[in-house]
């Protein structure tokens, strides 16, 4: 046996090493537990296709009762407010919606006729992707895209109650609309159909190069002012686009601001458990750099004995680094274990209940794992050396 | 290393003596390898201190120590780790063995670090010295004579240029100190060093180059 380790080994308090054994495993796992669900749970929040993904978020201005009523345009979003919105981090993409500035009069001859508006997105907004979505003047064709709950109420309420047939996306698709445009001091009559479907955008949408040929030709005096804004964000779960639109007293759509809302909470209910787990990790530190310290002061005579028979520093502290580096490499594997098997129960759980497996995997513990014993050994690594050249240079 | 200097030098608790009358405080000395040294001294004379100086435990002296002119005030941890692994070696007065180790174990400790001498070569001296079946008893056992036969064996595994003995037969009669004195001699002469050699009494019986008195 070596016989530094025989000598030094003396002393050793194995309740005091236990002690700090089990409190620094608590607390590294939940660390551990903290940084692997998070890392699992935020990329849900983000991203198109996660849980509650959704890259768009439509915003307006409150309406104000007294202001609609006095024609003021209080509700719409000026040049500064664009700009403003354009040069937030969050945002991606801003896109303003425009919305038609005279008549519109659509029917289906013999069945039914109404008051209509359009409005308009700039194209890569939308998520309708086909051919048709052109307007050609010499057709007089306006392709026309709907919210697709807007075929559920016909389908379910409207054609139900009237006796009319019930119609699939295709078949709805291939009926031809007559449209009467009217402003300026005149009338003209087009043709149109549904082009397609939105999810995303909740109105009747027309293309953007359309709108701004009648609008010109219709209204030539009346400035189209952005009355709704769509914005493409960086990461939905981003809690400063809650931030923002609280701050400016927007209105979101669809609380698809909800993600922001809910990465934020995400972030301060696994921040305080991290902090937990640090706090104990720290604690039982503590106690394990005092152990030794209590251990090397027990052999103060034998290390100073050892430096003046020309053992160097580095030497004598190799036990004690050794000790060190195999509790906090135990400690790590058993906690990565833990968290492992943590992470399959939950992970199973919420596969069941929410689809979809996590794409980060297991590699964020591994990381913070290892990093954690590397700070913890490095530390005490410095400590020990401290001590033990306090007491060999001792004169 | 081939000298050791004393320039002047005095232990702090004696620089205000005005009778020190020492061959070696507040004087010049020079210690040469290969040559060997008594230095003779009474009680309370600072003879402990001046090997705590020569071995770099202490450092509360005035004047200047050096090793081939280099002065030792200035050697960091790491130059008395090799001073004391490659060029001195010392057996302490309270020899500074480990009481929880056996006989074999508390030479072997030294030994290992710069395995100077074989297994055969040790037994061989435990053998000489009137000690071989005390080999695996823990030295808190051993009695003070026994004891400073282990410390002497232990200091002589390690190559040195000169050897410090504080006292070396304090505690033998005069076969043992006889027996102890052959060992060293052999291994002083065969590494060509010096000794220095402290004693309030007795002392080691071969024949001194100088002696001087503290």
């Amino acid at each position: 046996m070596n016989l530094i380790w025989k000598l030094l080994r003396r002393h050793i308090s194995v309740g005091q090493l236990a002690g700090f054994f089990l409190a620094d495993l608590v607390g590294t796992v939940i660390v551990l537990c903290g940084i692997q669900i998070y890392s699992d749970m935020a990329p849900m929040l983000s991203g198109s296709d996660g849980l509650l993904g959704n890259d768009y978020i439509v915003i307006s201005k409150p309406v104000k009762q007294l202001g609609s009523l006095m024609g003021r345009s209080a509700a719409h979003f000026s040049e500064s407010d664009i700009d403003d919105l354009k040069a937030q981090p969050f945002a991606r993409n801003v896109g303003e919606f425009r919305s038609s500035q005279y008549g519109v009069y659509l029917g289906l001859p013999g069945v039914f006729a109404t008051d209509m508006f359009f409005e308009s997105v700039p194209d890569r907004f939308i998520d309708v992707t086909t051919d048709e979505w052109r307007f050609d003047l010499s057709k007089r064709d306006i392709p026309i895209i709907l919210p697709r709950n807007y075929l559920n109420l016909y389908n379910f309420g409207f054609a139900q109650t009237k006796g009319l047939p019930q119609l699939s996306e295709g078949v709805s698709q291939s009926i031809s609309f007559d449209i009467e445009l009217s402003g300026s001091g005149r009338t003209e009559h087009f043709k149109g159909h549904v082009a397609g479907f939105s999810d995303r955008l909740n109105t009747v949408l027309v293309p953007e190069s359309f709108m701004e040929w009648a609008n010109d030709r219709f209204a030539p005096s009346k400035s189209a002012l952005a009355s709704r804004l769509i914005v493409e964000v960086e990461n939905p779960a981003d809690e400063s686009i809650a931030a923002y639109l609280q701050q400016r007293g927007y209105e979101v759509e669809n609380n698809a601001a909800d993600n922001s809302k809910i990465g934020f909470l995400l972030k301060i209910v696994v921040s305080v458990v991290m902090a937990i787990g640090l706090i104990i990790s720290i604690l039982a530190i503590y106690i394990l750099t005092l152990s030794i310290y209590l251990l090397l002061q027990k052999n103060t005579d034998k290390l100073e004995n050892l430096s003046l028979l020309g053992y160097s520093a580095r030497r004598i502290a190799a036990p004690y680094s050794r000790l060190t580096v195999t509790l906090n490499v135990a400690i790590m594997l058993l906690a990565i274990s833990a968290v492992y098997f943590v992470r399959e129960a939950y992970m199973t759980r919420v596969a069941a209940t929410l689809g979809g497996a996590s794409q980060t995997g297991f590699l964020p513990t591994i990381i913070a794992g290892a990093l954690l014993t590397a700070v913890v050994v490095t530390f005490d690594s410095i400590v020990i050396r401290r001590k033990i050249n306090s007491i060999a240079s001792k004169r | 290393m081939k000298l050791i200097t004393l320039d002047s030098v005095v232990p702090e608790i004696f620089a205000k003596r005005k009778d020190l009358r020492s061959d070696i405080w507040l004087a010049p000395v020079t210690f040469e390898r290969g040559k060997r040294y008594l230095v003779e001294a009474a009680s309370g004379s600072g003879k402990s201190s001046l090997c705590s100086f020569l071995y770099g435990q202490r450092g509360d002296y005035r004047g200047r120590i050096s090793f081939d002119g280099d002065d030792i005030s200035r050697f960091g941890r790491g130059r008395w780790c090799d001073v004391r692994r490659r060029e001195l070696s010392m057996l302490f007065q309270e020899l500074r063995l480990f009481p929880e180790l056996t006989a074999w174990e508390n030479v072997q400790i030294k030994n290992r670090i710069e395995n100077t001498q074989s297994d055969s070569t040790i037994e061989s001296w435990f053998e000489a010295l009137g000690i071989a079946d005390k080999r695996k008893a823990r030295v808190a056992l051993m009695s003070y004579g026994q004891q400073q036969r282990v410390a002497l064996m232990r200091a002589l595994c390690q190559p040195f240029d000169f050897l410090l003995l504080d006292e070396p037969v304090s505690h033998l009669d005069e076969e043992n100190g006889r027996l102890m004195c052959d060992i060293i001699l052999q291994e002083a002469s065969r590494r060509g060093a010096g000794i220095i050699s402290t004693s309030i009494g007795r002392h080691l019986d071969m024949e001194y180059d100088k002696v001087l008195s503290l």
